[in-house]
């Protein structure tokens, strides 16, 4: 899942300051997991907005409030287009996906982010989520136990540990584990220790240009550019 | 038996669509289908007179049902899995005596031409006569004893129902133009059909006492339970001497006995031939006449009765359990050579009763002397001839007669309009089952709290009222141990749930779950309405079952908003308070009277129930100050306080970004019933005084 927190309020207030009208565009896939732009986060938001409106006397907005089921997907933003004819500015609490699949919808609508979209990861427990998987487009975790040094490493290191952790934490964080330790631990576990004791080369980034894009269509021919 | 649990009275027969509650399993066992859990909520929040205006649309006769009912809801009361049942009858006693039950006036008018006869003035005589006369008949009721009330009258002792009571309710019939006529013995039913009445209804109850079928039960000296009870009852004081038996293990028999007693007599013995447990008396009832002194003999019945020297030598044979009868219940068997002989000066039979229906009525008898009729329209073989009460179904109880009662009245109107008579359909699913374990390790015991009984030295000298009523306290405490089956939480928007998890993470009760497929349920049956997850979940997925719920806290933000717009003072500090328990004994009350100038109150029935934003809306207003005031720990759920503190945490990070003092929302968790809230109320209002102060002279340099 992504994982994403809402941006302060002061931000947002700044950023909708030159629109009058404001729709608040929730997500209700992600964005509603990690408790950043569901539609509790939306309906939030539009009151603290709307109590710091009252209590500065600045230029009135007026706002509205909305939340699609996922805002990656253009036939789920098919559904915005009667809401958006008399509104000047949508404030996407979609992740940065979200704000550009809204943004390629409606080309003469300016668009605004309003969550800082953090990473990929996983619900440690309720009201925290941790990293996991850094998208690097070539997985090694068969190597590493199920435990990805990329992410879970300060350094991302491929050979570790490194010389610096102390009683299995990081030398950067004392409170949080060496993935390479408990790489260490895992492969003990499964009678694997083999894989730690090889080398692993550096990996080679110049194969991933960005922006990548993967289909699963068969009929693809060859040598189709991308956009 | 007459299935009368789906019937209910017109007023209760609309239905909201987007109600989804469920009924409790009180509510279903109740002959009357009354709205325990609605009324019982209404006291736990001290909103008493509304408690009362639900017990009187359910029930004729709240009054009486308030001593004598036989609380089958508490039997089916879930709390009972957890520590012990809803102490129901004691709170809707105390909801009839402290909401003014005697100053209600039950008025009706007349509105048809058909007369309706009723024979019997038992309770499904009187219940039948209150609501057709609320429908708009005539109703005369035929009594052949000097009085009305027929075994309310007759047969319950006056210690179990005060005759004031009785006769409130009676007097309360009479001005709303039922007419009575006492001291009137119907023999023949053409009769009143030549006098003009239009339909017939026959509860003449079951007055017969079943014999013994022992040698010598006809000696002078031997009475049948009815018959001394109804003496008694009538003002007779018939001797007994010194000695006395009875003979029976149901509520007529413990009542004789303990009539008995309350003559003066020492020595008195009930003589049972099955053991306690087998026993159909009220185990309360029985517990209370072994604390007057009765002597209860189990496994033993009498064989033979003699007259000697103006006493009875009574032989009794001891007994023992055997084989389970068509009843459930093991058949007692002599056993060989136990037989011994009593003295006695009086023995009381009460091993049962049946109706006596005169033959003339022409009305067809069935088993065990009962009038024969069609369960769902209690109409019997002759036309414009209904009957209902113990005359059908043998002596049962007071609730189930006035329920027979009500369905009768609604009957005798779909007959006497022509209209063919269709069941009311329950529309709502019922809730039941056990609650899970890990639900009920959660749930908070919290003691029963029993009304007090009168000390039993003053209780065998007279009859005096045995159960005394609660205390204000004693009832909101009691009222709020209720679990609130079947208007908790469902996921009304399935399709907006993103199945987070976060209801599954925050119930304290362990109630949602995914099941194999992956799909978040929230099962009715285990939920216990806090109402967390409502507010937490960020789809928005979750509501209350109940419409009047899921506004309660949003309307009474408008409502208090509102009169505070009228009153042109703008509203300086508004607060949310618990309005049950605690709060319901009399601090909100005293809170609303305490309040300053500028200080409104927003009452919501838990705290767990207000949400972030309700707390925004609030500042919104222009309110200088919120706080939220809570029962802490002495509420009956878990966590709530919390969440309530999570919730002034988020908002209090938007106030601070906003350039205003987070002191400005408090939280007040009160962990005893010593300390005041008024106090700290004083404490914040003069703290958002100066505050306010504050913010204006920062306000003065800054321009």
């Amino acid at each position: 899942m992504i994982v994403a927190e809402q941006k302060p309020l002061e931000e947002i207030r700044r950023m909708i300051a030159p629109y009058q009208r404001v729709l608040i565009l929730g997500c209700g896939t992600c964005m509603t997991v990690c408790d950043a732009g569901g539609e509790l986060e939306v309906s939030f938001l539009h009151n603290a907005l709307q109590l710091a409106q009252a209590r500065s006397g600045d230029v009135a907005h007026t706002f509205y409030e909305h939340t699609l089921k996922r805002q990656c997907d253009p036939e789920f933003l098919g559904l915005l287009d009667e809401k958006t004819a008399d509104v000047d500015v949508i404030l996407s609490l979609g992740c940065g996906i979200g704000v550009q699949a809204v943004a390629e919808r409606l080309p003469d609508m300016p668009v605004l982010p309003g969550v800082n979209t953090s990473f990929m990861g996983m619900t440690k427990e309720s009201g925290v989520w941790d990293e996991r998987c850094a998208a690097c487009g070539d997985c090694r975790l068969e190597d590493t136990a199920g435990i990805c040094p990329i992410t879970r490493c300060t350094k991302g290191i491929l050979n570790g540990p490194c010389a610096g952790p102390k009683k299995g934490k990081c030398e950067a964080n004392k409170d949080m584990d060496c993935a390479w330790i408990l790489i260490y631990q895992r492969l003990e576990r499964l009678q694997q220790l083999d894989k730690m004791r090889r080398y692993y080369p550096p990996r080679n980034y110049r194969p991933i240009p960005r922006p990548r894009r993967i289909t699963s269509k068969a009929g693809t021919m060859a040598g189709e550019g991308n956009g | 038996m007459v299935n009368v649990a789906n019937q209910s009275y017109p007023e209760n027969r609309s239905e909201n669509a987007s109600d989804h509650s469920l009924v409790p399993p009180c509510q279903d066992a109740c002959p009357l289908h009354m709205d325990i859990r609605e009324y019982v909520g209404l006291v736990s929040q001290g909103r008493i007179m509304e408690a009362l205006q639900v017990i009187r649309t359910g029930n004729p006769f709240p009054s009486i049902c308030a001593y004598v009912c036989t609380h089958p809801c508490e039997d089916a009361c879930r709390r009972s899995q957890v520590d012990k049942p809803i102490a129901i009858r004691s709170l809707k006693r105390f909801a009839v005596e402290f909401g003014g039950d005697r100053m209600v006036r039950a008025e009706a008018e007349t509105k048809h031409a058909e007369k309706v006869a009723i024979v019997g003035s038992g309770p499904a005589g009187l219940a039948c006569a209150y609501y057709l006369k609320k429908l708009g008949y005539a109703v005369t009721v035929l009594e052949a004893h000097s009085e009305l009330g027929g075994m309310l009258r007759v047969g319950i002792p006056q210690y179990r129902l005060p005759r004031e009571v009785l006769n409130i309710e009676v007097q309360r019939l009479i001005r709303m133009g039922v007419e009575i006529r006492t001291d009137t013995r119907v023999v023949s039913l053409d009769l009143l059909f030549e006098l003009g009445y239009k339909a017939i209804f026959i509860t003449i109850g079951a007055h017969q006492s079943l014999r013994m079928g022992i040698e010598g039960e006809e000696s002078p000296g031997v009475i049948d339970g009815a018959t001394f009870l109804r003496e008694v009852n009538l003002g007779l004081k018939p001797s007994l001497g010194k000695r006395v038996a009875v003979v029976g293990g149901g509520n007529v028999a413990i009542d004789a006995a303990r009539t008995a007693t309350r003559l003066g007599i020492k020595k008195v013995s009930i003589l049972y031939r099955r053991s306690r447990a087998e026993m159909p008396a009220d185990p309360k009832e029985v517990e209370q006449a072994l604390e007057e002194g009765i002597d209860i003999i189990y496994l033993v019945t009498p064989t033979i009765i003699k007259r000697e020297n103006k006493r009875l030598n009574v032989t009794c044979v001891r007994m023992e359990l055997g084989e389970p009868d068509e009843s459930g219940r093991q058949r007692p068997v002599p056993i060989k050579d136990s037989v011994f002989i009593e003295k006695f000066d009086t023995l009381i039979a009460a091993i049962g009763q049946a109706p006596q229906t005169p033959s003339d009525f022409g009305v067809r008898i069935g088993r065990g002397s009962t009038i024969q009729v069609d369960p769902s329209t209690l109409t019997t073989n002759r036309v414009g001839v209904f009957a209902g009460g113990d005359a059908v179904t043998g002596p049962a109880t007071v609730t189930e007669a006035l329920a027979a009662g009500r369905l009768a009245a609604l009957r005798i109107d779909d007959y006497l309009q022509h209209r063919y008579p269709l069941p009311v359909k329950e529309t709502k699913e019922k809730l039941g089952g056990d609650l899970l374990p890990k639900t009920i390790e959660m749930i908070k015991k919290i003691e029963r709290v029993e009304p007090p009984n009168l000390a039993f030295e003053a209780r065998a000298k007279d009859f005096e009222t045995v159960e005394l009523v609660y205390g204000w306290e004693q009832a909101i405490n009691e009222a709020r141990r209720c679990l609130r089956c079947g208007v908790g939480v469902e996921i009304l928007f399935q399709d907006k749930c993103a199945t987070c998890l976060t209801c599954l993470r925050v119930c304290p009760y362990h109630v949602p779950y995914l099941d194999v497929s992956g799909t978040i349920r929230i099962p009715a049956d285990q939920c216990q309405a806090c109402g967390i997850c409502v507010a937490e979940c960020p789809a928005k997925a979750i509501v209350l079952r109940k419409p009047f719920d899921r506004r309660q806290v949003t309307d009474e933000l408008g409502h208090t908003i509102k009169s505070a717009a009228e009153s042109k003072n703008k509203p300086l500090i508004i607060g949310f308070c618990c309005q049950y328990g605690l709060y319901g004994t009399g601090t909100l009350a005293r809170l609303w009277r305490g309040a300053k100038a500028g200080v409104s109150i927003v009452p919501v029935l838990c705290v767990a129930k207000v949400e972030a934003t309700h707390l925004l809306s609030a500042f919104k207003t222009g309110a200088e100050g919120v706080f939220v005031a809570g029962c802490g720990e002495q509420c009956a759920r878990e966590n709530t306080t919390y969440w309530v503190k999570q919730r002034v945490a988020k908002v209090r990070k938007v106030l601070g970004s906003i350039g205003l003092e987070p002191e400005r929302l408090q939280v007040f968790a009160l962990s005893s019933t010593a300390e005041d809230p008024a106090e700290e109320l004083d404490k914040f209002v003069e703290q958002i005084g100066s505050l306010r102060l504050a913010s204006v002279i920062k306000g003065e340099v800054k321009s």
